[in-house]
């Protein structure tokens, strides 16, 4: 069953990189949702392998809300706000990204080597992956200039944070899971609707126009 | 009876949330809003009074608890949150007469204000880290929409900046918090009662490595939503940018909030980290916030982003507090929390009856304002001298703690230069205010509407308190602070 869990839990890095090279807004919200798929295979498996319900319930609340909710709104408003096919732009190039992106995945490794774990369900190397997840997360919240690539940033960041969840704390009490997630939801529908007014008031959503807050 | 009394407290901002959406006349909004808060007030105040007299309110089993530290951010959320809802009362009431805003706005203003407000509420309630950390998300997410209020480009560039950078950091946090629940795993087995009643039990044989990296992590995160340096530089934006009410509990109340997401994490972790270590990482946030925000307090032509430089200062301060670590100095850093949250939201009702009249936050247009709005600029006046520090208003005993406790504990260096910017800060405060207030009248004086009492109302309620609180500390909140005290500097 290691081998399973290895395989999924790099599939959820590569579709990290696949929305740090994505240049169109729609590709990004692909990636996310497909990250989000694997992330939910990854709950599954370890339900399988505990037999512990909570994850179970994880499983299903991940693929309804991460793999289809989420993107679904996501595409609702690139549709209706931010033209689908547009091009967005940098503050960090694809080249030089993928290159810090690899150094960062190198560095959630190492990081992981460093904390002591008890293990529960899964083991090291899928507590680096979380940890490159949610450093790639903050990176490409950082190096894209368009407010909606920001936000699947974050969201990616959250992704990586609840596999880092299942790894460290996989007995936390499922309400707290429920309120991780409602906290998402809202916040992504809350950054969504920050976003469609961006559009209808500046005439784009690209933050590095939004300078006018200085000293 | 407290089984009952913490769920119905937070049950009855929800309450009011609900019939504000579907309530339509702005009278009813107004009665539901000011029953709401009295009565989140009474309750408070009745659960505090048994926590001084030694009882633990509790609720759900450890989910909801009410101990001494949650307990001041409690009374800062009961009472700056109803004095804030008065003043929202007052400032829309004449932003719909004025019709800068329409009645769909009105509802969905008190709507989010009651939710925001039941966020905080459980910041200070939750008994369960988990719990902890998604309340203090939540504010966020909650009070963006508010800083992005006005709708125009500049407040929608500080709600995106405050959403994005504070949510960043709330993640960073509860990184923070999964590392200490692991740490936790190796004393208590894989599945526990992440509670704080349960860890803080065997805090002492947590390991010291995980401990002390949970703390950093959580400090790093939860700091850049209390607005310590350097990850502050969304706080000018959105506090400067909001409505005045909402900045008032921005600056005063959710501050305090993020501040109690770190201090859980200091008493927890501090035991088996070595208080020392961790002292040292707060007093080095808390000093360079200090310093970045007298910088910039020197500089300020805007009198709403003053104010909000001068929040990141005090809560630098209450970190310095905090991390000086003796009793002196850590309840001083309480009362600090408690006089800021008055002080901060008493200027902002002052200058947001400013804003009304003059549509106007440059320090430079507004002028001779004892003889065009003598109310207001008595607020101003006395509101600016307790805030920047001045005997004998209350702030000045708090400073006065955490500086001299400083010293106690022969943290010489940091003493020194707080000391220092204490002084500037006070000028850089006080200064602008007082060219506001007392020089020259402008040839076009008495333009701009009249502004109705209820928005003064509020105002003068907080200047009771902070003068009050600077002759006389009542017993009760004494013993409550001293309390909350001796759970980070035992």
């Amino acid at each position: 069953m290691d081998l399973t869990e290895y395989v999924l839990a790099g599939v959820v890095l590569l579709a990290t990189f696949w929305l740090l090279i994505a240049r169109r807004i729609r590709a990004a919200v692909n990636g996310y949702s497909f990250q989000s798929w694997a992330l939910a295979a990854v709950c599954l498996v370890t339900f399988l392998q505990s037999g512990r319900w909570h994850l179970l319930v994880m499983a299903l609340s991940t693929a309804a809300i991460k793999a289809l909710l989420i993107p679904a709104v996501l595409r609702r408003l690139v549709r209706e706000t931010v033209y689908d096919r547009r091009e967005t732009r940098y503050y960090v190039g694809v080249p030089s990204a993928l290159l810090l992106g690899t150094g960062l995945s190198v560095a959630g490794f190492v990081v992981a080597r460093q904390l002591p774990l008890v293990r529960d369900l899964l083991g090291e190397p899928v507590l680096g992956v979380s940890i490159a997840v949610v450093l790639l997360g903050f990176f490409i919240a950082l190096a894209r200039r368009d407010a909606a690539m920001q936000l699947t940033g974050l969201l990616v960041a959250e992704n990586g944070l609840l596999l880092l969840g299942l790894v460290l704390g996989a007995g936390l009490p499922m309400l707290v899971d429920f309120a991780l997630f409602l906290d998402v939801l809202v916040g992504a529908v809350v950054m969504g609707f920050l976003i469609a007014r961006m559009h209808e008031t500046v005439g784009s959503t690209d933050t590095s126009e939004l300078t006018r807050l200085r000293g | 009876m407290s089984q009952t009394l913490i769920p119905v407290l937070l049950a009855v901002p929800l309450a009011a949330a609900a019939v504000t959406w579907l309530a339509r006349p702005p009278a009813v909004l107004y009665a539901v809003g000011a029953a709401a808060h009295v009565t989140i007030l009474a309750l408070a105040i009745t659960l505090l009074t048994g926590v001084v007299g030694g009882a633990e309110p509790h609720a759900f089993g450890r989910w909801l608890v009410l101990d001494h530290l949650g307990g001041v951010v409690l009374l800062i959320v009961a009472t700056v949150g109803f004095t804030s809802a008065v003043y929202s009362i007052g400032y829309l009431h004449h932003e719909l007469t004025e019709r800068a805003v329409g009645r769909g706005e009105l509802r969905r203003y008190f709507a989010l204000l009651h939710v925001f407000v039941f966020t905080m509420l459980l910041s200070a309630l939750a008994g369960n880290l988990g719990l902890l950390w998604t309340a203090i998300a939540g504010t966020t997410i909650v009070s963006a929409p508010l800083v992005d209020f006005y709708g125009s480009r500049e407040p929608l560039e500080a709600a995106w900046k405050y959403i994005v950078l504070t949510t960043a950091g709330s993640m960073v946090a509860l990184l923070g918090y999964l590392v200490l629940y692991q740490a936790g795993v190796h004393v208590l087995g894989v599945s526990y009662d992440f509670s704080f009643s349960v860890l803080s039990a065997v805090a002492p044989r947590l390991p010291a490595a995980a401990a002390a990296t949970a703390f950093l992590l959580v400090l790093v995160g939860f700091g850049a939503k209390a607005g310590l340096a350097p990850m502050h530089t969304w706080l000018p934006d959105a506090h400067s940018q909001a409505p005045s009410p909402v900045c008032a509990l921005l600056s005063g109340v959710e501050l305090n909030c993020a501040m109690l997401g770190i201090l859980r994490a200091f008493a927890l972790t501090a035991p088996a980290a070595g208080a020392g270590r961790l002292r040292l990482a707060l007093l080095a946030f808390g000093v360079l916030s200090m310093l970045v925000a007298v910088v910039f307090l020197v500089s300020q032509r805007d009198f709403k982003r003053l104010l909000a430089y001068s929040s990141i200062e005090q809560m630098g301060l209450v970190a310095v507090g905090v991390g000086a670590g003796v009793p002196l100095a850590v309840s001083g850093a309480m009362l600090q929390m408690v006089n800021h949250a008055f002080s901060k939201s008493l200027m902002f009702f002052a200058t947001g009856n400013l804003l009304l009249r003059f549509r106007t936050r440059a320090i430079g247009s507004v002028a001779g304002l004892v003889h065009d709005m003598p109310a207001t600029a008595i607020l101003l006046i006395v509101g600016v001298l307790a805030l920047a520090g001045a005997p004998p208003f209350s702030l000045f005993v708090s400073e006065f703690s955490i500086v001299s406790g400083a010293a106690v504990a022969h943290q010489w260096a940091p003493a020194l230069i707080v000391a220092a910017l204490l002084a500037v800060g006070f000028l850089a405060l006080v200064w602008p205010f007082n060219r506001m207030a007392f020089s020259a009248p402008p040839g076009s004086a008495g333009q701009g509407t009249t502004v109705n009492p209820i928005v003064l109302l509020p105002a003068y309620l907080s200047l009771v308190v902070v003068v009050g609180l600077g002759f006389w500390v009542p017993s009760p909140l004494h013993a409550l602070l001293s309390g909350a005290a001796r759970t980070l500097a035992p």
